[in-house]
Order: structure tokens, then C-alpha cells, then sequence
């Protein structure tokens, strides 16, 4: 059974375009050129994949269709009209060919499988056409859109050319070697392709590529990627030269995170230990090119060297001094104010001392030469400086360490005052944002809400900070106003906000997580604490007897009218409503103080002795009484055991 | 081959780009940021008559001005810009061959093109391309342009900008761009640093914001005004003068971040208009 192979000649694609086509090929070969498991190649220049064992032919179909009916297709005389003949026509066939049926005239036809390389042209260009990416570009006036120029096709059945056309492309046999040194490259057969291209220079395969990288910076000693540029390199070459270069060690003055990111950010090189690096080639003179790059990495780091001297000759507290006049938000004045409002804010979280000398100088490298050159930088800097400037290890680190968590499951800040400060950093950035009218919409988030919403919930529920979310946006929101900040809208939704990313940050199902929010819980870390104990019992007779008393009052009650104002123990009667009441009087104090001191478990376990009284008062009692205070009072009894249990939160969002 | 010196090698560019089919122009008059701004990129790009230029331009940037104590920042350098409307299919091969012309031979080197996706907020224009690294050295930026003005274009031109001073410090094995030998027994640096100081002094001390916001107005009235006479290209001219003199505003540290995004609206929406009417301009040329 024949073999196939397709490749996508390109200009040099971008990493993220080549790992987005080998992402989606496997469903778009199955989809379009048949069933099995494709070897995808991707690489700066092409996008290919080998498939075999494909089929020599579509299998024979039979079509059935179905045409006029028998009244219609025959007159009195049972002589075929020409509805009958038209239809025998349009298929082909003789009128007596036709088959009669259920009433109606039916063309029944075997149509014969077309053989596989008839059929690959235009399976192959509907392939090219369902490749998404989202990025794309037209190169001349086809109005093809792709990531970059396609330049080529070549596609190989065995040894026979498929000749799949493309807006004035056609394939050939012809693919391309490596660009300088073998730029013809002639496939014979697609079982060849492999084998052709390395011979031509080129290794297509990218995971031989990466772990030929990964192989040789092993061979040359102590390398590191702490920016993972790896996944990227393996796409910047077609044939990987790793070499290791160094540099001058005068610059060792530069803290080691600084050359590293010169080294990575700017010229994907791998950090080899003090004075040396690694990096990867797409193939030339060894001699030369490391040359050319020790001189690339010299004046990258000279041109650091110059902005660090220039920042540290200024010094932190001269940078600070500035920030009055560096606006942070148009409707929100300067760093300076900003600055202020941290301070506050990290006494409000309680703190203390190196926290608030923290806050004050957090934002001090927003002016310094080095964030300005590298935007990652910043914190890291601010870091150095107040250590250079004498700050307690303390509040240097927290000022370091107040960016994060900056990624997805990215680290905390490791000290109390880190913490603090960044918990702060962000509800100010949350406050400002909504106060000014600015808050996330759809897929608009400028200034990245969602990730710091996210941060906010970590540091509450990781890090075991208490965040009274709504005093401290109300906190912020004082201080803008003091500021004469131009408030345009409450951001009390803040709270609403943070808690929402909740939702997706607890391993609980969303519906406890929605239970737990409508808990009038002010602390973050609370709200999450809830939500998991709520989750942890779901399956106990604790839970389902506390979920009963607070869904059976809920239903009645909930919507009834004419519930007394306050409960009258005096006109209570019935034994069982009796009862009832004086489980409540007992129970419900026990609940508040439980959820107060956040002992959910405990808080559960008394809202689920209201269960078996209010099973009993549902069986016994009649709610809806003659007497009209009687009712109301019932009524209000049984409000006042929802809003008991409600305390631990809206249980009627949880399914049973 | 020995190392070309400086203004060898830019005579060699223009040399290769002539003997291609380009045509040669000069730098333009009016301060620019990038060989992109000349009109004979801007407004040439535009439409649907084929072009092939290339030239020498000066490209000011007051804010990366060092007062000349830095070896790779400068507020002038000088780029070679090449336009080729339409891209040609072989356009990469082109560029290859124009290296060798220099004396580099892909073969010997790690010729890399790196993704780099170009903006140019100010113009309205974006496009998709790379960096040309030549052994980790980025000595050009590539791009094949997808809209300028804020249109999408009927030609896609290939944009090809030499960074001069990179290249030359490249092939002379130069690591500050003020020893460039830029004809023989003359560096770049006798030619400019005392240049470089002397406006940087201006750019980052000097220049007078009050003077510059009235300046930046006037031109966008006097923009808006020949507009209105259907001058598309000395309106152009102002185009360009207010971005300069937004840049120097900027260098001065007189524009705050969102008043930032406002101006480079601005010159935006005049570059568009300008655009518009040059391309209503051209069509009714090939009506007559």
C-alpha cells in the first residue's frame, strides 16, 4: 500500500506557526486524506507529514436516488411519461433500469472508487486551506493567507507526483535542501523524504532536532534556559550547530540575571556558567560565527553595563523621587500616588514595617534605564538597587519578589512582606482599573485583571493571606479620591470580580465554589476555606440533612408573602414547630460563631441538626394556617432557618 | 575580499540595487524616524503601480540619543531601505545575493531569519517579516508590508532596511560603531560624535516643549488644510513633521503613556487622510 508525502515549502516560519501545524495535522490529514497516524515534520521551511499505507483506491459506493413517483412517472396506459424519461436521464440509465418502490421510482448506481492519486490534489489543497493560524500574511495577489510565503509544494505518492495546484502553485518532486548549501533537493519517492533532506542538509524530524540540541549542550557542561528558548530554537534551525562562546568577565559586576537576560531575551543563548554561553546555528564556519556572536554578546552587554552604571550612580531613593512626576494612569496620577496607596494598603493587610518601606519604593525602577531596556526586569531591579542602597534583605526581597505569581501556576512570593506587597500591587491595579471605568471586557483585558485576580485568590488560598477584599478596594478608593483621581465608577465590583477566578483556581466543582461566594464571607482565603469544606462533606448526612432544612424552609418560604417581621416564640403551638424553634435558638448562634471563626466543618455540622426538626415540622404542621399570625409566624420560623444555614452560603446552587 | 569601508559598502549597495532595477533615490529632506517614512516608500507603496526603490536615510531617533558615549546608540544612524512592489517570489534570494555582494557568503556564516512583526503605529502600517541575523548580529529587518495608512494594500511590497551602521561594524570586525572606517584614515565617529553629543544636549535638555506642542498643532492644521486643497503630498510633509516633533516630545519626557496613545492617533488619522487622498489622486491621473 502506497505511502504519502506532502510538504508546505516556506519562508522561514515563526516557532509558534510550526508548533500550531504540527498541533493540528494529525486531525486534518484524517479529515481530508484518510484514516492513520501521520509523522508530521515542522521547521523554519516547511510544514510536511509522511502518511502510509494509504489505500490504492476510494472503495466502490453504492447511491440510491430516489426520483417522481409511480402516479406521476407513468400514464394510464402504464407508459413511462416523460417525468419518468427525464429521470432515467439525468442518470444515465434506461427507464427499465429503474426500480419501483414504497410508490415512487427509484435509480440505484454503483459508482466506482476513484483511484487514491485522482483524489490526493484536491483533498491535499483543502488540507493547506484548514490550517488556522492566528496570525497570517498575503505575499503576492492569490490572496492566500498564511504565516509566511508559501513557496513550494511537494507531494510524492510512492514514486508518482501528485500534482496538487494551489493558487498558482502546482507540487513537484522538488523540495529544498538547506537554504545556503543545498537549495535543490529532489524527492524520488515519498519513503525517501527523510533520508533526501538529511543528505541535503536538513534534519526535518524537530524532535531529532531538539534532542540533538539537548545532546550537545549537555556534551559542553553546565547550560541553562530559564527562559525556555529551547522550544523555539529547535525552529529557528534546520540543521543545529551548538557552540559556546564567552565573554569578558568584567562583566560579572552585572547580576547574573541581568546577562542572562541579555543573553535570552535578545539572542536566544544558553547561559553556561560564569563567562561563557551556548548557542545553536543553522550550520557555517565554526570559527566565524562564534566570533561574530562573542562580539553580538559583548556590546549587548556593554550596552547593560552602561545602563546599570547609569542607574546605580542615580541611586533608588533619587528614582523614587521621581515618580511623582511618571504618570501611572491618565485618571489615575502618578507613581508617586501610587506608591501611597500601597503603603496603605500593606498596613491595612497588616504588614508592618518592611512591607511599607517596600510599597514605597516598589515602583522606583519604572524610571530606571534598565526596565526601560528590559520591561521583565522590572522588580528585579528595584531588588538590586535598595540592596545596593542599603535596604533591609526584607524589604529588598519583597520588592524583588512583588510581580508574582507571574505566570500560570508560577511561584508565590517566598516572604511575608512579598506577599503583602503583591496582594496589594494588585488590588490596586483591580481598584483603579473599575474606578476609572476601565474594568476587563470580553476578550479586553489591557491590563491583565484576570491574571492578577488570579494572583489575589493564590495568595489567600496558598499563601495564607488574609484579604478582606472589600474594606481594602474601599481603602484604595479613598486614597484615589484624596488623590483627586477622576473616579467614575464604584469599584466595588472588584470583590465580585476576584471571587469569579476562584471558580476556576479550586479543585472543587464551580457550583460549591458559587455556594460559597454568596456567604457573606468578606476574606478571600474564607470564601475558598467554605467552598471546600462544603465540597469535602457533599456526600455526608451532615450535609444532606443541613441541605434539606435550609432547601425544604427555602421552598416554602422563599417566595411565600406575608411572613411576620420578627419570630414570636409565644404564638408557636405545635409541638414539632416547638421543637423546631428551640433547635434554631440553639443552633444558630453556634452556626455564626463557626463561620466567623472559619470552622466551616463545625458550622455544617450545627446547621445539619436543623434537618430531622424541620423533616418533622414539614410532616406535622401546617404552615399555611387559618389564623393569619399564626402563618406569618411560621412563616418567618422557617426564614429564619434558611438564613441561619445561609450562612454557610447559597446551597440551593448545588445540584442534588 | 578586504572589508569594505563604510561608504564602500554603501556604494555597494546601491551599486547591486541598480543593477537590479531599482531606482536610486537620495535621502529625504524632512526628518524622519525610518527609511519607511520617505514618501518614496509611504506613498509610493500605496496603489497599484509596480516600484522598486532604494536609498540612504538618515533615521532620527532623539530618545536613543547617548550624548555619543555609547558605541551602539545613536539619535541619527543610517538605514538602506529597499522597496520591491510586488514582492518578487525569489525576493529572499535577491536579498542573499545582495550579502555576497558585500563580501558575505551565506555558506561561511549562521544567516538566520528570526520573526520579527513590524509596526508602525504612527503610519498606520504593519506588516510581517524578520530580522536578518548574520552570526547572532541583527544586520536587517525584512518585511513584506500589510497595510500602510490603515489600508490594506493591492500590491504587497517586500521592505528591505540595511541597519549600515551594524552591517559595516559587522565586516570591518568592529565592536563601537565610532571606529568605523568610514572612508579611508575617517572614522564614523570623527564624522559624528561630536554631532551625536551636541543633539542629544538638544533632544533630551533643550528642545523647548512649549514650542514643540504649538509646532505639533500648526502642522496638523496646516496637514488638514492642504488635504482640503488635495495636496496629498506636501501634506504628507507635515505628516512627518508632527511625528518628529511628537518623537521630541517623547525624548523630552513631556507626554505622559495615554497622552502617547493620543498623539500617535493623531498623526495616524492625518497619515490615513494623506493616503486616502494620494490613492484618489492616482486613480484620477490613470483616468485621464
Amino acid at each position: 500500500m502506497p505511502s504519502l508525502l506532502f510538504e508546505i515549502g516556506c519562508e522561514e516560519l515563526p516557532a509558534r506557526a510550526c508548533e500550531s501545524a504540527a498541533a493540528q495535522l494529525p486531525d486534518l490529514v484524517r479529515t481530508h486524506v484518510g484514516p492513520g497516524e501521520p509523522q508530521v515534520f515542522v521547521g523554519p521551511r516547511r510544514i510536511a507529514f509522511l502518511l502510509h499505507d494509504l489505500v490504492e483506491r476510494e472503495e466502490d459506493r453504492v447511491e440510491r436516488r430516489r426520483g417522481p413517483s409511480e402516479q406521476v412517472a407513468f400514464d394510464e396506459q402504464g407508459e413511462p411519461t416523460q417525468a419518468a424519461e427525464g429521470f432515467a436521464r439525468s442518470n444515465g440509465m434506461a427507464v427499465s433500469d429503474l426500480e419501483r418502490a414504497d410508490g415512487f421510482l427509484w435509480a440505484t448506481q454503483r459508482i466506482e472508487g476513484r483511484p487514491t492519486v485522482d483524489v490526493l490534489p484536491e483533498a491535499l489543497a483543502a488540507l493547506v486551506r484548514g490550517l488556522n493560524f492566528p496570525k497570517t500574511m498575503r505575499w503576492d495577489a492569490s490572496g492566500l493567507r498564511f504565516p509566511r510565503p508559501i513557496r513550494w509544494l511537494c507531494a510524492k505518492l510512492d514514486e508518482a507526483t501528485v500534482p496538487v495546484s494551489l493558487d498558482g502553485l502546482t507540487a513537484s518532486g522538488a523540495s529544498s535542501g538547506h537554504r545556503y548549501t543545498s537549495p535543490e533537493a529532489e524527492i524520488r519517492s515519498a519513503g525517501e523524504y527523510v533520508e533526501t533532506l538529511r543528505g541535503a542538509g536538513v534534519e526535518p524530524d524537530q524532535e531529532v532536532r531538539r534532542a540533538e540540541i539537548l545532546r550537545a549542550l549537555e556534551d559542553v557542561g553546565e547550560w541553562s534556559d530559564p527562559r525556555n528558548v529551547l522550544s523555539e530554537v529547535v525552529h529557528l534551525v534546520e540543521r543545529p550547530l551548538v557552540l559556546t562562546g564567552r565573554y569578558d568577565e568584567r562583566f560579572l559586576e552585572l547580576p547574573l540575571r541581568v546577562i542572562e537576560t541579555v543573553m535570552q531575551s535578545h539572542q536566544r543563548y544558553f547561559p553556561l556558567g560564569p563567562g561563557r554561553f551556548a548557542f545553536v546555528a543553522n550550520g557555517g564556519n565554526p570559527e566565524l560565527i562564534v566570533r561574530g556572536n562573542e562580539n553580538v554578546l559583548g556590546g549587548r552587554l556593554d550596552d547593560a553595563s552602561f545602563s546599570y552604571a547609569r542607574d546605580v550612580a542615580l541611586g533608588i531613593e533619587d528614582m523614587a523621587a521621581r515618580l511623582d512626576s511618571v504618570r501611572f494612569h491618565a485618571k489615575a496620577g502618578s507613581f508617586a500616588d501610587k506608591a501611597e496607596r500601597l503603603q496603605g494598603l500593606c498596613d491595612r493587610l497588616g504588614g508592618g514595617d518592611p512591607s511599607r518601606e517596600a510599597a514605597r519604593l516598589a515602583k522606583a525602577d519604572q524610571v530606571s534605564t534598565m526596565v526601560h531596556e528590559f520591561a521583565e526586569l522590572e522588580g528585579f531591579m528595584g531588588g538590586v538597587y535598595a540592596r545596593l542602597a542599603g535596604a533591609p534583605e526584607a524589604v529588598a526581597a519583597a520588592i524583588e519578589e512583588h510581580y508574582l505569581p507571574d505566570a500560570a501556576g508560577g511561584p508565590l512570593p517566598a516572604t511575608a512582606a512579598g506577599r503583602v506587597l503583591s496582594a496589594a500591587d494588585k488590588i490596586d491595579n483591580l481598584t483603579v482599573a473599575f474606578a476609572v471605568g476601565e474594568r476587563p471586557t470580553g476578550s479586553r483585558d489591557p491590563y491583565g485583571l484576570r491574571r492578577a485576580a488570579i494572583g489575589l485568590c493564590r495568595l489567600a488560598v496558598e499563601g495564607g493571606l488574609e484579604i478582606e477584599l472589600p474594606r481594602l478596594v474601599q481603602q484604595a478608593l479613598g486614597d484615589l479620591t484624596r488623590q483627586g483621581a477622576e473616579v467614575t465608577d464604584n469599584p466595588a465590583d472588584v470583590h465580585e470580580f476576584v471571587l469569579e477566578r476562584l471558580e476556576g483556581l479550586l479543585d472543587v466543582p464551580v457550583e460549591y465554589v458559587r455556594a460559597a461566594r454568596a456567604a457573606q464571607v468578606g476574606e478571600l482565603g474564607a470564601v475558598a476555606h467554605l467552598a471546600q469544606a462544603l465540597a469535602a462533606e457533599a456526600e455526608s448526612d451532615t450535609f444532606e440533612r443541613a441541605y434539606t432544612a435550609y432547601d425544604r424552609a427555602n421552598r416554602l418560604a422563599g417566595k411565600a408573602d406575608g411572613a411576620a417581621p420578627a419570630l414570636d416564640p409565644k404564638l408557636a403551638s405545635d409541638e414539632a414547630e416547638v421543637a423546631l424553634l428551640e433547635t434554631l435558638g440553639a443552633v444558630a448562634p453556634r452556626i455564626e460563631a463557626a463561620v466567623a471563626a472559619r470552622e466551616f466543618g463545625e458550622a455544617l455540622a450545627a446547621a445539619s441538626e436543623l434537618g430531622p426538626p424541620v423533616d418533622r415540622f414539614f410532616d406535622e404542621v401546617l404552615v399555611m394556617a387559618e389564623d393569619e399570625a399564626v402563618r406569618a409566624n411560621r412563616l418567618r420560623l422557617l426564614l429564619d432557618v434558611r438564613d441561619a444555614v445561609d450562612l454557610l452560603g447559597d446551597l440551593s446552587q448545588i445540584p442534588r | 575580499m578586504s572589508a569594505p569601508t563604510y561608504q564602500e559598502m554603501i556604494l555597494r549597495l546601491e551599486r547591486f540595487w541598480a543593477d537590479y532595477g531599482c531606482v536610486i533615490q537620495q535621502p529625504y529632506h524632512t526628518e524622519v524616524g525610518a527609511g519607511t517614512f520617505n514618501p518614496a516608500t509611504f506613498l509610493r507603496c500605496l496603489g497599484p503601480e509596480p516600484w522598486r526603490s532604494a536609498y540612504v536615510e538618515p533615521s532620527l531617533r532623539p530618545s536613543d540619543g547617548r550624548y555619543g558615549e555609547n558605541p551602539y546608540r545613536f539619535q541619527q544612524f543610517w538605514q538602506y531601505q529597499v522597496v520591491l512592489k510586488p514582492a518578487p517570489d525569489d525576493v529572499l534570494d535577491v536579498y542573499f545575493e545582495s550579502l555576497k555582494a558585500l563580501g558575505i557568503d551565506p555558506v561561511d556564516h549562521d544567516v538566520r531569519l528570526v520573526e520579527d512583526d513590524w509596526e508602525g503605529p504612527t503610519l498606520g502600517a504593519w506588516g510581517l517579516g524578520w530580522e536578518v541575523w548574520i552570526d547572532g548580529l541583527e544586520v536587517t529587518q525584512f518585511t513584506y508590508f500589510q497595510q500602510l495608512g490603515g489600508l490594506d494594500l493591492d500590491l504587497i511590497t517586500a521592505e528591505i532596511v540595511y541597519g549600515t551602521e551594524r552591517l559595516a561594524m559587522y565586516l570591518q570586525d568592529k565592536t563601537s560603531a565610532f571606529d568605523l572606517e568610514w572612508a579611508p584614515g575617517v572614522t564614523w565617529g570623527d564624522v559624528y560624535r561630536e554631532n551625536e553629543r551636541q543633539w542629544s544636549v538638544y533632544n533630551f535638555e533643550l528642545a523647548d516643549v512649549a514650542l514643540l506642542t504649538r509646532r505639533f498643532e500648526e502642522d496638523e492644521r496646516e496637514c488638514g488644510r492642504l488635504l482640503e486643497h488635495d495636496l496629498p503630498i506636501p501634506a504628507y510633509d507635515l505628516v512627518l513633521k508632527c511625528s518628529h516633533t511628537f518623537n521630541l516630545l517623547d525624548s523630552r519626557g513631556a507626554i505622559s503613556v495615554t497622552e502617547r496613545a493620543s498623539y500617535i492617533a493623531r498623526v495616524r488619522a492625518l497619515a490615513r487622510r494623506v493616503a486616502i487622498a494620494y490613492l484618489e489622486g492616482e486613480r484620477a491621473v490613470a483616468a485621464l
